[in-house]
């Protein structure tokens, strides 16, 4: 098992400043929805984490603890992620759906 | 036109995997994107073997973020870590023997120019610091003093990292290395400095924990050298293996880097200024307007 990072949609949908898709080291890993988090009743989207490219560095933690002083993000073993999250082809063109799959099931 | 090499041929759609898709439809070509828009495009770099949380990984997604025209860029690199994730991309990539990349580009900007004429195609070298200050030192002046219009980065993780931890000339002055294990006895090399002294018309250094920076630095590195001249990057881009960095600090060293020896320098010629100004607005390098005379205190 390795590590992955998750990014809680309702604290990251707070503030959605878009920070840590700017700063993880991988292409096309930290998304941004425009739509996650609305039906929660957030004004704003939420950042999420196509797990099959996230290499675990834990960048995107220390961006948003320190950076964004959110405190969205956590590393978390791969197997405690929805099945679907592990394996879908999450990229770009599901963003709709992976809004499901990847918050974690609280 | 160019961007005719992005598309689906008739009959393949189907067949083209999830990627090629992205890339088709919501990928950079022939539109305007920038760093702010992350996470909202399928980018032009794709998944590669750099190792987790490496800055130069990070640097290199954010170049081909940067690059104007990524459907008319070629970009040029050589041994070294870099060219692990360069040639990962939608953007054509060629080799050089390590030390090479700027006598290839030179060849290759050149060629262009001949073939295509006026539109611009654009040439990016992006290298190791071995490879730009060491290996590849001569070629890289010597393209500078030809004035050869094409773009040098170099990827400045101050060591050799692809084989294991070696001094370069851009390691620092005691830093103690794998294969350095009584500490570098010289100085870290001024290459700005010799950039300058050589002509290059833009010399700028960047860190990458300031994404917009990069990317406008990129920007105008490659528009002056479509017709001013050579322009050069020095980038700090750290070996989080070599320099044993834990990777959730790497943007932690990065900003601890930065306020030691990588501050933002950008020193732009003035005919690098005027073509900026005049051909693509960039309002900063315009002439200053002279004050109107009643704005002068009158101290008398
Ligand atoms: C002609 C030649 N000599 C030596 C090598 C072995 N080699 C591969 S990468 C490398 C060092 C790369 O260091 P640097 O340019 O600083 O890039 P980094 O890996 O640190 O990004 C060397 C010596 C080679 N590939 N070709
Ligand atoms: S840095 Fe934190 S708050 Fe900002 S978009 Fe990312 S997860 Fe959300
Ligand atoms: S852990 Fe690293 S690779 Fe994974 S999403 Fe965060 S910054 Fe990107
Ligand atoms: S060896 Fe160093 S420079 Fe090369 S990919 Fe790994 S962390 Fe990056």
């Amino acid at each position: 098992m390795y590590l992955v990072a998750d990014i809680n949609v309702e604290i990251c949908a707070a503030k959605s400043c878009k920070l840590c898709t700017q700063y993880c080291p991988e292409a096309n890993t930290i998304q941004y929805s425009e739509e996650m988090g609305k039906d929660k009743g957030f004004k704003y989207g939420s950042a999420y984490v196509a797990v099959d490219r996230c290499k675990g560095c834990a960048q995107c933690v220390w961006v948003c603890d320190n950076m964004a002083k959110n405190n969205a993000i956590k590393m978390i073993m791969i197997d405690q992620l929805p099945l679907a999250a592990i394996t879908d082809n999450i990229t770009y063109g599901d963003k709709s759906t992976t809004a499901v799959l990847v918050s974690p099931s609280v | 036109m160019s961007l005719d090499y992005v598309k689906f041929s008739n009959g393949f759609e189907r067949f083209m995997p999830k990627e090629y898709r992205d890339m088709v439809e919501h990928g950079p070509f022939g539109k305007k994107v920038s760093v702010s828009q992350m996470g909202s495009f399928k980018e032009i770099l794709e998944e590669h073997p750099m190792c987790a949380g490496c800055a130069m990984t990070l640097f290199i997604r954010l170049a081909m973020i940067a690059v104007p025209n990524p459907e008319d860029t070629i970009m040029v690199g050589t041994a070294g870590c870099g060219r692990l994730a360069i040639s990962q991309a939608a953007i054509p990539f060629v080799y050089g023997n390590y030390g090479d990349q700027n006598g290839v580009a030179s060849g290759l900007s050149r060629g262009l120019r001949l073939r295509f004429g006026d539109k611009p195609k654009d040439v990016v070298v992006m290298a190791g610091d071995g490879g730009t200050a060491d290996i590849g030192f001569q070629q890289v002046l010597h393209s500078w003093f030809r004035k050869e219009r094409f773009t040098t980065i170099m990827l400045d993780n101050e060591v050799y990292g692809n084989t294991g931890g070696q001094e370069s000339g851009m390691t620092s002055r005691g830093a103690v290395l794998k294969m350095a294990p009584l500490g570098k006895k010289f100085e870290k090399m001024d290459m700005l400095q010799m950039a300058k002294v050589a002509g290059c018309a833009y010399v700028a250094t960047v860190v990458p924990n300031n994404p917009r920076r990069v990317e406008s630095v990129i920007k105008k590195a490659v528009l002056i050298a479509r017709e001013v001249g050579s322009t050069y990057i020095q980038a700090y881009t750290s070996c989080n293996i070599e320099y044993a960095i834990p990777t959730d600090k790497v943007m932690e060293d990065a900003k601890n880097v930065e306020n030691d020896r990588y501050q933002f320098t950008e020193y732009v010629s003035e005919e690098a200024k005027q073509y900026l100004a005049e051909r693509y607005g960039y309002k900063e390098f315009l002439p200053k307007p002279a004050a109107p005379a009643g704005a002068i205190p009158n101290k008398a």
